[in-house]
């Protein structure tokens, strides 16, 4: 019979590892990767909530991940943006090299 | 229903001038230059039309006050017999997940101010944004009312979406300038932000998992969070540290604090000024307000409120420090008021921390944050003013070319030194009196070592306020060219200088609405 | 083991090595192409936790809308033609935040009582799913379209090409 700690340990393990693609890939569409998966493993987590959790209202843990997914697709879309734009300018959007702001 | 549409009427209202301004930019117009002013004025619609509904809320729903009181009473002496508010019922609407209290109106009042003030203090500097004059306007209002909903949203869900929409506004205007720096600022904070979105979401899925809902209070005997903590704390375990520890690291984002305070300086310097000023004001209150509602209301329970409690006084400490030891280095004006930003966001979380006084319980310490905001919104906004001022005449940020300002510019140079100096604390000044009662707080919570690291800050963060005022005083400048400002900046900028003046020397009207405002954590 | 246990540890088995790969691989259009496959990894445990609606979601957004940004965004960067780039200079710092992270929370959560009902299903329809959507959680519904405005508006106004200054 599957768990819940099952489910969360898939959701730590894709968490770190997003976590890894956002703090190492230098491409910022990579690091956009990285946050992708982080986002993906806070829903499969809610999910798992929603379905083994002993709740009033289980359904809520849905309807949070379709949030999550929504403001995460528009998030998508803006960042896309930012990439062409910084791209146009300087034709680069390695971050280690975006550096007129010194970090 | 149109009683739950009532109650969020100014965040409606709010938006709604927003989309009327986007329609508005299509009507086409035979000269461009004609563009700005009826624009100023219809942007400007917004936040009057927000304070005005608050204030018909709050002369309808209003009930008898418990009398004046004491006005230079430092004291955490009782406000009401009984405790609750004192103006305004919480009601809640949207099936619980909004509630109308006074602490909704006090920050309703607060963002509809310093939208009013970003949108004047922004008449010279808009031009630079050339076709998206009108977006830039549309997008402070977005994110204005985003932000005057989370001060009443007391569901995880409606909080999350609406600090997205706050989050996503403002990667945009940061990058709204479209030059080299202004995009590479928008990026870096989109990048950063949204991995901060992704931790606090983890503590938000964490938390729901261990409760079952997402209501983090409710009336009656309906569950939220605050009652399950209530009911269980105890064997809740690490689950819920994990999840404190989750949503504490990735609001520290949003508040721009240790550990993830990293970005303000850089996205302060690339951004326009009046986005820069804009985030250091609204978006860190907000983010504050969210903490109230989360910590102080949801996770209030008396076997995790010493948990966070302590944390967020690290958290202050640290943020403090990092702050003042990097401003002292600065070079740019907007870095410096970013690396200040961190510290004086350390300064708020005093009164995060300041909750283990046994009697009066988290109200005094959420005072003391309230009061700190909107001092502290006052004085950053005169300095970001003249910043922005100065910013959109020479086109430099660079402290080295204030010098002499005294004499080019002597009424913008007498602003900003007097913001500079209600920064560091110094009396007669609304950041001297925040300052005092926020550590007057902490010491009624034996958090005797951590005001005394405040206090030592204070004293370095001295050094480089006080050098950049020297700078403007007794520097000199090749060039002696007056610098001239629009009608609608000195009005903004002269309401900020006489609100610093006026909190600093009869700060009871504004202690006691936050009194009033932190009353309803006293329940 | 039961069917369902088999095909848990499969989907696991896919979708960590899938997001594994992501990091992994130098191209990242590569990169870009292990992560579609991670999420739909990703959509298999939600029909495997019934929940049905939100696996469709997941292919039809992730699959399809985001993945086609990220390749977009790949293309119009210029990411094809870059020469395979490693990770950054950070990335021994990255792996130790990482793995610290993981043992910190694997171990919240193997050590904490979550609470929880006898195992039965929890079948959640999508009828139910709209109604409460449009009933219950119609503040943040609307709010969440203002995002998706915000969004549209935010993206044509910084990737315009600017011409009025040439």
């Amino acid at each position: 019979m599957i768990s819940l700690e099952h489910v969360l340990v898939v959701g730590a393990l894709l968490f770190s590892i997003g976590l890894f693609i956002a703090l190492s890939r230098r491409n910022a569409v990579g690091v956009l990767m990285g946050i992708e998966l982080m986002l993906n493993s806070v829903n499969l987590n809610l999910i798992g909530f929603a379905r083994f959790v002993e709740a009033p209202r289980p359904i809520d843990g849905q309807v949070f991940a379709v949030f999550v997914i929504t403001v995460a697709a528009a998030e998508a879309a803006v960042a896309l943006a930012l990439a062409v734009a910084v791209y146009r300018l300087r034709q680069t959007i390695d971050v280690d090299r975006l550096n007129l702001l010194k970090w | 229903m149109l009683d739950d549409l009532d109650r969020i009427g100014p965040v409606l209202v709010m938006a709604g001038v927003a989309a009327l301004i986007i329609i508005w930019d299509f009507i086409p117009r035979p000269l461009p230059a004609a563009r700005g002013k009826p624009l100023l004025f219809v942007a400007l619609l917004g936040p009057a039309a927000a304070a005005a509904w608050t204030v018909s809320l709050l002369l309808r729903d209003a009930h008898i006050g418990c009398g004046p009181l004491d006005p230079l009473a430092l004291s955490n002496a009782p406000l009401c017999p009984g405790g609750g508010g004192t103006l305004v019922e919480g009601v809640f609407s949207f099936a619980n997940s909004v509630v109308l209290d006074d602490l909704t109106i006090f920050f309703f009042f607060l963002f509809a101010g310093i939208g009013a003030a970003i949108i004047l203090a922004s008449n010279d500097y808009a031009k630079r944004f050339g076709d998206y004059e009108a977006e830039f306007y549309a997008l402070i209002l977005f994110a204005t009312s985003a932000m005057l909903l989370l001060s009443a949203s007391r569901d995880l869900i409606l909080i999350f979406v609406a600090l997205e929409m706050t989050g996503i506004t403002q990667y945009i205007l940061a990058a709204l300038q479209k030059d080299r720096r202004s995009t590479e600022a928008g990026i870096k904070y989109l990048l950063l932000g949204a991995t901060a979105s992704a931790v606090i979401l983890y503590g938000m899925a964490f938390l729901f998992g261990l409760t079952g809902t997402t209501r983090l209070v409710a009336p009656g005997d309906e569950l939220s969070i605050a009652s399950v903590i209530n009911e269980r704390g105890g064997d809740l375990g690490a689950g819920l540290i994990m999840s404190l520890v989750f949503l504490i690291g990735g609001l520290s984002f949003k508040m721009s604090v240790v550990p993830f305070q990293m970005w303000a300086p850089d996205v302060y310097e690339g951004a326009p000024a009046p986005v820069a000023a804009f985030l250091s004001v609204a978006s860190k209150a907000a983010a504050f307000a969210v903490v109230l509602r989360i910590f102080f209301e949801g996770l209030s329970g008396e076997t995790v409120r010493g948990d966070w409690a302590d944390i967020f006084a690290i958290v202050a400490a640290v943020s403090m420090t990092v702050g003042n030891v990097f401003a002292l280095v600065q070079s740019n004006i907007k870095r410096l008021l970013g690396y200040s930003s961190i510290a004086q966001a350390g300064n708020f979380m005093v009164g995060l921390a300041a909750v283990s006084a046994a009697e009066g319980g988290l109200s005094l310490g959420a005072s003391g944050v309230l009061f700190f905001i909107a001092a502290y919104a006052f004085t950053n906004l005169g300095a970001f003013i003249v910043v922005i001022a100065i910013s959109a005449r020479i086109g430099s940020d660079q402290i080295a070319d204030y010098a002499g300002l005294a004499r080019r510019a002597p009424l913008l140079a007498a602003a900003l030194a007097f913001a500079l100096i209600s920064l560091t604390g110094i009396p007669p000044t609304a950041g001297f009196i925040a300052k005092l009662y926020i550590f007057n707080a902490a010491v009624e919570s034996n958090l005797i070592w951590l005001v005394v690291v405040a206090v030592l800050n204070s004293v370095v963060s001295a050094f480089y306020y006080l050098k950049v005022a020297g700078i403007m005083f007794m520097g000199e400048s090749a060039n002696q060219e007056s610098i001239a400002t629009s009608a609608a900046l000195k009005l903004v900028l002269g309401v900020a200088v006489i609100g610093i003046l006026f909190v600093g020397i009869v700060p009871s009207p504004l202690l006691d609405a936050a009194r009033d405002a932190a009353s309803v954590f006293s329940q | 083991m039961t069917v369902a246990e088999v095909v848990f540890y499969l989907l696991a088995l896919l979708s960590v090595i899938a997001a594994v790969g992501v990091v992994t691989v130098p191209n990242v259009v590569h990169a870009a192409l292990f992560l579609i496959l991670s999420l739909l990894g990703v959509a298999g445990f939600y029909i495997l936790l019934s929940s049905e609606f939100l696996a469709l979601v997941q292919v039809l957004i992730y699959g399809g809308a985001v993945a086609t940004i990220i390749l977009f965004g790949l293309m119009l960067t210029g990411g094809r033609d870059l020469p395979a780039v490693g990770p950054g200079a950070q990335w021994p710092l990255a792996l130790l935040v990482s793995g610290a992270l993981v043992v910190l929370l694997l171990t919240a959560v193997l050590n904490t009582t979550w609470p929880r009902d006898a195992g039965e299903m929890t079948l959640i329809s999508i009828n139910t799913l709209g109604s409460v959507l449009f009933r219950e959680w119609l503040l943040p519904f609307e709010l969440a379209s203002l995002v998706l405005l915000v969004a549209l508006i935010g993206a044509v106004v910084i990737s315009s090409q600017e011409e009025r200054e040439s």
